[in-house]
């Protein structure tokens, strides 16, 4: 076995907003080897794009981070800032949440996407770079003239294969995805999905695909996690996770995007009681027992880490693993 | 309005009194303020009318030009009164002039603003472009003319005021009053069947109002200011001894010359700390209305 | 019976952009209708144009056999019957009116302030946030998403409407909490014989509670039909392309159009859709020697589908 690209491990992430602690990750430990793809899923507060910024340490000024992150056999945490900055977009990029305020809105595409390529090879002239750029375009399926327009004229769709282009553009082993279809429009999301694996197999790119819909990532990502209340819950091989999950929130979170054509779904719609967890405020014992459907009571008092479930999976739960 | 609703209206009141303890630059404004609030409107107890009548002084036997140590509080003017009495007099009608004129200026500005801004169509266009014709009119040739036209006397120049600075407000107003149109509970209401009145009591003006105290307390300097210029120019009423009476009167007899300072400089400080004072509680009352502005 | 809703022949144009282009549509009593289109569809519009928000550039909107009103004692009254939720439940609540204000304002505008809090405590309670006291004098933002949701849906319900649009209703929540929403809006259906259209991108979402779906692009609709039927046998090319790209669609080969929504101020001629589908891409058009027709006649809408290639259209083999 190669050994690994990314190897996360302990990583915990904590935040100060007024006056109190929020603890967004709580000890993750995972690996990413070269070219493989690994998928994040859980919703708002789960610590999934605190995550995803810890690698590139793009957190805010005020969080305080612990554990490791091995990129490359660097622990990105304990970077000087030099090194830092070499690293960032060379080794690894991210591609943002296509939103408006993504790109920034007084400046031209191509100029933004040459930015980074300007940043880290000092001896690349303007002219090498505009045509790396108009390359890059045309890599994403966008037409070369795009380099000279502006985001608000771009579509929703566009200015995601602009952030996708700007990630690639120092040509990093490692792709970090942030709930890159979320608010695209359903023909649009499967052309980026298309766009994402197209580009992934001709540059063997290792790939962390973040999102809160876990039916994007069964076709995508070979190996799935689940994370709720920043820890990851269950991890496996994603067809497999999708259609047997052990813990009982991959099962809440699988059921909520319905198979069309399953009758066990029609005309009845599947979801958790209950609220996404208050990271300042977690119950004791398993976060998850507050809406869990086959809670016990052993399972307020057991901070349950992940345990062995089968080959090649984990599930955090007491149910599993016996 | 429900008792549920009123609890809570009191409880945010608390806390924004709390809010605005807690912030140093606010309770230093306010203290400030205090202070000139106090003398001003103890004046009568403080210092007798007669300290402004240069024949009373004359008849007192006042020494003219002295300086403090000669003569408290503050020294004499030209004409033998006392300063100190000219400080404590003029503290009431600068105030007094600031307020009206913000009032004044407020209540014009936040209607124009309000009707531009909710009505659109041909009226905002019309309003707009009033306000635009008074915003480009140079200040003090219009104060001049309207001085010369309605003469010389504390209300007209609070009248003045009022027409030179109502634009500003009406411009701030009418654009935060499109951007709360537009948000989406406004549709709801119009969904649910509310009539225009009810939108703009209910969602329009709840969600202006913060904006509204902080532009009403932040316009009262610059009313102050613009009464000092216009009396030190000569334009102010002659019968009203104003802070910016006083400095004009220092400068025109030549107290500079003279290095009288003890007859221009309480005057001029004390319009430095009320402007001040004013500005420090506006910025606070800002933050408080505005979270996103306060600083990490 | 005649329909709850009759939308004939109805087009709303903003200058130049024709985001309505001639829909015809019922929404039957009793139903869950889901309008399912993407970004430019005109779908919002639409439903927009049923609530008397906007007014029709032609054609006409009924309900209960009556035109639409758009102002006097009629327009006030038909907000009773009709309501609507929004997509950002965050947005369309008032950050300055307490939970018990916003869903009350409905009941004040039609009935006054007698019985106010028993209504409300009703409307919050059976919108599934109980005990609804606690949520009385709370902000928007001191609840979750969800609960804003549900206390917009109390905010519509308190004056029992007959018809409940609903626009994207759970496309801003978290997925676990979708299930719950989708479940009270069926519940209420259910048990109170509300009718419900919901605006959707979401088939999944048609799937979950819809009795019949209608698929619309660039400002038409192009294909209705009860849910089981669409979903499992879709006839128009563009709802064909649709459900093939849903991730857990396995019974279609994907089919991935290219580009995308063409800006409703240049609506392509012919079949609106020729540009991009698979139909004409791929030669079957020709094939059915319906290429020049696909290309410069827009086709009607017959038997709830609007497609040359469709039956009963020319190309589709019938006559």
């Amino acid at each position: 076995m190669s050994d690994p690209l990314l190897s996360v491990e302990d990583l915990t992430v904590t935040y100060r907003a007024a006056g109190k602690s929020v603890p967004a990750v709580r000890g993750v430990t995972f690996g990413l080897s070269v070219g493989e793809t690994l998928g994040l899923a859980g919703e708002s507060g789960c610590g999934k794009s605190s995550l995803a910024n810890a690698v590139l340490r793009l957190l805010p000024l005020g969080a305080k981070t612990g554990g490791k992150v091995m990129l490359e056999g660097e622990d990105v945490l304990a970077m000087k800032p030099g090194r830092l900055r070499a690293v960032r977009w060379t080794e690894a990029a991210i591609v943002f949440q296509g939103a408006l305020h993504a790109l920034n809105p007084v400046q031209r595409v191509g100029d933004q996407i040459a930015e980074p390529m300007l940043l880290h090879d000092g001896a690349l002239t303007d002219r090498a770079a505009a045509a790396a750029v108009k390359g890059l375009l045309s890599h994403v399926g966008l037409p070369e003239r795009f380099a000279r327009s502006y985001p608000h004229q771009l579509s929703g769709g566009q200015r995601q294969r602009v952030l996708i282009a700007m990630a690639l553009a120092c040509d990093p082993a490692l792709l970090i995805a942030d709930e890159p279809t979320t608010a695209l429009d359903l023909m649009v999301q499967a052309q980026v999905l298309a766009l994402l694996e197209r580009l992934r197999t001709e540059r063997g790119l290792a790939m962390i695909f973040i999102t809160h819909d876990l039916s994007v990532l069964t076709h995508t990502t070979k190996r799935l996690a689940v994370m709720y209340a920043g820890r990851i819950v269950e991890e496996g091989p994603s067809d497999q996770l999708f259609t047997a999950p052990f813990h009982p929130y991959s099962a809440a979170l699988t059921a909520a995007f319905p198979s069309i054509g399953d009758p066990g779904s029609r005309m009845h719609p599947s979801g958790l009681a209950g609220d996404p967890p208050d990271p300042t405020d977690l119950p004791s014992g398993c976060p998850f027992r507050v809406r869990c459907p086959v809670v016990e009571d052993r399972c307020a008092e057991i901070d349950i880490r992940l345990v062995a479930a089968g080959e090649d999976r984990s599930a955090a739960c007491v149910l599993v693993g016996t | 309005m429900t008792s549920i609703t009123s609890q809570r209206r009191r409880k945010a009141v608390r806390l924004a009194v709390r809010q605005f303890r807690s912030s140093r630059a606010g309770m230093v404004g306010l203290v400030i303020l205090s202070v000139f609030v106090v003398i001003a409107v103890a004046a009568p107890l403080i210092s007798s009318r007669d300290g402004l009548d240069v024949i009373a002084a004359r008849a007192a036997g006042n020494p003219s030009w002295a300086p403090p140590s000669e003569f408290p509080l503050l020294g004499t003017d030209h004409l033998r009164r006392s300063v100190a009495s000219q400080f404590v007099w003029g503290s009431r009608v600068s105030l007094f002039v600031g307020l009206a004129a913000t009032v004044l200026t407020m209540v014009i500005g936040t209607v124009i603003g309000l009707t531009a801004g909710f009505l659109g169509g041909k009226l905002e266009a019309i309003l707009m472009r009033l306000t635009e014709w008074f915003l480009v009119i140079p200040f003090l040739p219009l104060a001049i003319v309207l001085a010369a036209i309605l003469g010389r006397s504390l209300w007209n120049i609070i009248l003045v005021i009022a027409v030179t600075s109502w634009p500003a407000t009406a411009r701030l107003l009418r654009a935060q009053v499109l951007s709360v149109k537009n948000r989406l509970f406004v549709d709801r209401a119009r969904a649910l069947g509310s009539t225009p009145g009810q939108i703009v009591r209910r969602h329009i003006l709840p969600n202006v109002s913060g904006l509204i105290l902080a532009n009403t307390t932040l316009t009262v300097p610059v009313a102050i200011l613009t009464e000092t210029t216009l009396a030190f120019l000569g334009l102010g009423d002659p019968r009203a001894a104003s802070w910016g009476k006083t400095l004009e009167e220092a400068f025109v007899n030549g107290a500079i010359t003279r290095n009288a300072w003890w007859y221009y400089l309480p005057a001029g400080l004390g319009i430095v700390a009320v402007v001040l004072a004013f500005s420090l509680i506006g910025r606070t009352l800002e933050e408080i209305a505005n979270p996103r502005l306060r600083s990490r | 019976m005649s329909s709850l809703v009759e939308v004939a022949g109805v087009s709303v144009r903003f200058g130049a952009a024709r985001a309505v282009d001639g829909v015809d549509l019922t929404v039957e009593t009793g139903e869950v209708l889901a309008l399912v289109g993407e970004s430019g569809s005109g779908k919002t519009t639409l439903i927009r144009t049923i609530l008397g928000l906007q007014y029709p550039t032609a054609g006409s909107v009924s309900f209960q056999g009556k035109p639409v009103p758009n102002h006097g004692p009629a327009a006030r009254s038909y907000r009773r019957d009709v309501q609507m939720v929004f997509q950002d439940p965050t947005g369309a609540l008032n950050p300055r009116q307490t939970i018990y204000e916003a869903v009350a304002e409905g009941h004040r505008i039609h009935h006054g302030h007698e019985g106010e809090k028993e209504k409300v405590a009703e409307a919050l309670a059976s919108a599934g946030l109980r005990p609804p006291e606690r949520f009385f004098p709370l902000y928007p933002h001191e609840v979750s998403g969800g609960q804003r949701q549900r206390a917009v849906i109390a905010g519509a319900m308190i004056l029992h409407p007959k018809l409940l649009l609903a626009d994207e209703p759970v496309a801003s929540l978290d997925a676990s909490i979708r299930g719950e929403i989708l479940a009270l809006l069926r519940r209420l259906v259910d048990q109170t014989g509300l009718t419900v259209l919901v605006v959707t991108h979401d088939l999944g979402l048609a799937w979950n509670i819809a009795d019949r779906v209608a698929v619309m692009y660039l400002g038409r609709v192009v294909e209705v039909g009860p849910t089981d039927q669409i979903l499992a046998e879709p006839r128009h090319p563009y709802t064909r392309a649709l459900l093939s790209v849903v991730p857990e669609v396995h019974h279609l080969e994907p089919q991935i159009l290219i580009g995308e929504i063409p800006d409703p101020t240049r609506i392509p001629t012919g079949c609106r859709f020729h540009p991009r589908c698979p139909v004409v891409a791929g030669g079957e058009a020709d094939r059915l020697g319906i290429l020049e027709m696909c290309k410069s006649v827009d086709p009607q809408f017959l038997e709830g589908v609007a497609c040359h290639a469709s039956p009963p259209h020319a190309g589709g083999g019938g006559t």
